[in-house]
């Protein structure tokens, strides 16, 4: 009776043994996760959805490279010998202020004297009056009469620049070499994967508001396609009845969140819905990396 | 006849009553008021004496969606020290009449004005968040000074005591870790946790203005 019941118990550990120490097979289970700290897809696609992929030209080679840039090369720790985890390298980025291009847009068409378009305040201009009621506080209390420094605001730069009929080449330079100094902020949907700011969408959008402030039609919307788009991917999800269309688009040197909406939808309004369909992958809008691959969501009515 | 001297015996009754009760709520057994000058002008800081008062209006709830208004601990940075009633007003009497200090009140403008401590200035938390553009703006009221390399120099800076609405609120000590951030010496920089909240609780004096001064 015994031996059976320490036969049974030694055969139990036995088993047990196996079970915790999976002496056969482990190698298999090795981390399957994102090593290289590109972004992990997450598709759309529900459990019992059936994908397909179909139509994506991707360009293997300059995806590759995008992830390359995206990770710093694996190095060694001297003293423990474990391998680092890789950082991602952040580019310096202009500082960015809360102003929505939009509103900037519109009081640069109102100081070029455009018909029909009234300044509005900007956010910039608010934190400006708040922080002159700050210094009137301290100043009450203390008595020393302080100064709130003047500043460069890119409205002034680009209006300056198109009264003296500057190119568009000049204003990207004078732009990006005040964004450099730290001596303007601008809006965060401008700046670009290289952290520079992208003055080829705010030019552009200046065109668009002005011709829609003189009556002008809606900007229509492009025809993106993985032809013509490059970075550009589509995917066909099978859904119970229907097929649907899932874009992804991976950022490029050089893209702003501001240009992908132009891509997509014809005007940078519509970044907000991309943002919002990025939220995991983009802390805030200026934050865009070469190599993210971002869900490009569809817009009804636009 | 008889019921005007009853009224007369009242009367001198209430009033002996009111005189005596003056001294009865007192903030320490010796001392009855605080009183400090800002910049040329007098305050005075005494406790309410109606012994049936109680907390009303906000500062009488006691549950606040956390977050964001999460209780916070008695230290809040390193080096910082936390204070009390008592030494906000010794606080006040000296470093603030001296003009080598100043108390900040870290809520927003609004709440400001619906009433604060005597003396306390206005500048809230986010100001002093350094995605504010003009944060050195106000670090250079507070007495820092600009190097040439476009840091601050904050050896002839104030002395800052932070308050905000109560033990529940984060911005004072938000505000304590961006002036950290952005180089305030922790010695000069003193947390009274109890707040608004904490002030009105034992009945001291409010001041209901726009910016002091």
């Amino acid at each position: 009776m015994i031996r059976t019941v320490v036969a049974l118990f030694v055969f139990a550990v036995f088993i047990c043994g196996l079970i915790v120490f999976r002496p056969f097979g482990g190698g298999d289970e090795t981390v399957a996760q994102d090593r290289l700290g590109t972004p992990v897809e997450e598709t759309a696609a529900a459990n019992d959805e059936v994908e397909v992929t179909r139509a994506a030209p991707q360009d293997i080679a300059s995806l590759a490279e995008a992830a390359l840039q995206e990770t710093a090369p694996l190095a060694t720790d001297p003293q423990t010998g474990l391998i680092e985890a890789p950082r991602r390298v952040d580019v310096a980025r202009p500082s960015t202020d809360d102003t929505r291009l939009s509103d900037m847009t519109n009081n640069v068409l109102a100081e070029l004297g455009f018909a029909g378009v009234k300044p509005v305040t900007t956010n910039a201009q608010t934190q400006r009056q708040s922080t002159s009621e700050i210094l009137a506080g301290i100043e009450a209390a203390t008595g020393n009469t302080s100064v709130l420094q003047e500043r460069d605001t890119l409205e002034a730069i680009v209006i300056a620049a198109l009264r003296a009929g500057t190119s568009d080449e000049e204003i990207d330079q004078i732009v990006n070499t005040a964004a450099a100094e730290g001596t303007v902020a601008v809006p965060e949907i401008l700046v670009t994967s290289d952290g520079r700011v992208d003055t080829h969408v705010l030019l552009t959008n200046i065109v668009t508001q002005a011709q829609l402030a003189a009556g002008g039609p809606a900007p229509s919307i492009p025809e993106a396609t993985p032809e013509n788009t490059q970075g550009m991917e589509v995917r066909v999800v099978q859904q119970a009845t229907e097929a649907v269309q899932a874009r992804f688009y991976t950022v490029q040197p050089g893209d702003s969140l501001g240009k992908i909406s132009i891509t997509f939808f014809g005007s940078v309004e519509h970044y907000e819905a991309i943002f919002e369909a990025n939220r995991g992958l983009l802390s805030s809008p200026d934050r865009i990396r070469v190599g993210q691959r971002l869900v490009i969501p569809q817009i009804d009515n636009v | 006849m008889k019921t005007l001297a009853r009224h007369a015996i009242t009367a001198c009754l209430v009033a002996l009553a009111s005189s005596a009760s003056a001294q009865d709520v007192r903030i320490t057994t010796f001392k009855t008021e605080s009183t400090f000058t800002l910049n040329g002008q007098t305050f005075t800081i005494q406790r309410e004496q109606d012994q049936s008062a109680t907390l009303q209006g906000d500062f009488a709830r006691t549950a606040r969606a956390c977050p964001p208004d999460c209780i916070q601990p008695i230290r809040v940075a390193e080096g910082v020290m936390t204070i009390g009633e008592l030494e906000v007003m010794r606080y006040l009497e000296s470093t603030v009449s001296d003009g080598t200090g100043l108390l900040l009140d870290t809520r927003g403008p609004q709440d400001f004005a619906t009433g604060a401590i005597p003396g306390a200035v206005n500048v809230p938390a986010a100001t002093l968040h350094e995605e504010n553009r003009f944060r050195d703006d106000i670090l250079r009221a507070l007495g820092a000074t600009s190097r040439g390399d476009g840091t601050l120099d904050y050896s002839t800076a104030m002395n800052l005591a932070v308050y905000s609405g109560g033990v529940w609120s984060g911005d004072a000590a938000q505000a304590i870790k961006n002036l950290l951030a952005a180089g305030y010496p922790p010695e000069k920089l003193f947390y009274y946790r109890g707040g608004m909240q904490a002030w009105v609780h034992v009945g001291l004096t409010v001041q209901t203005s726009a910016n002091s001064g």
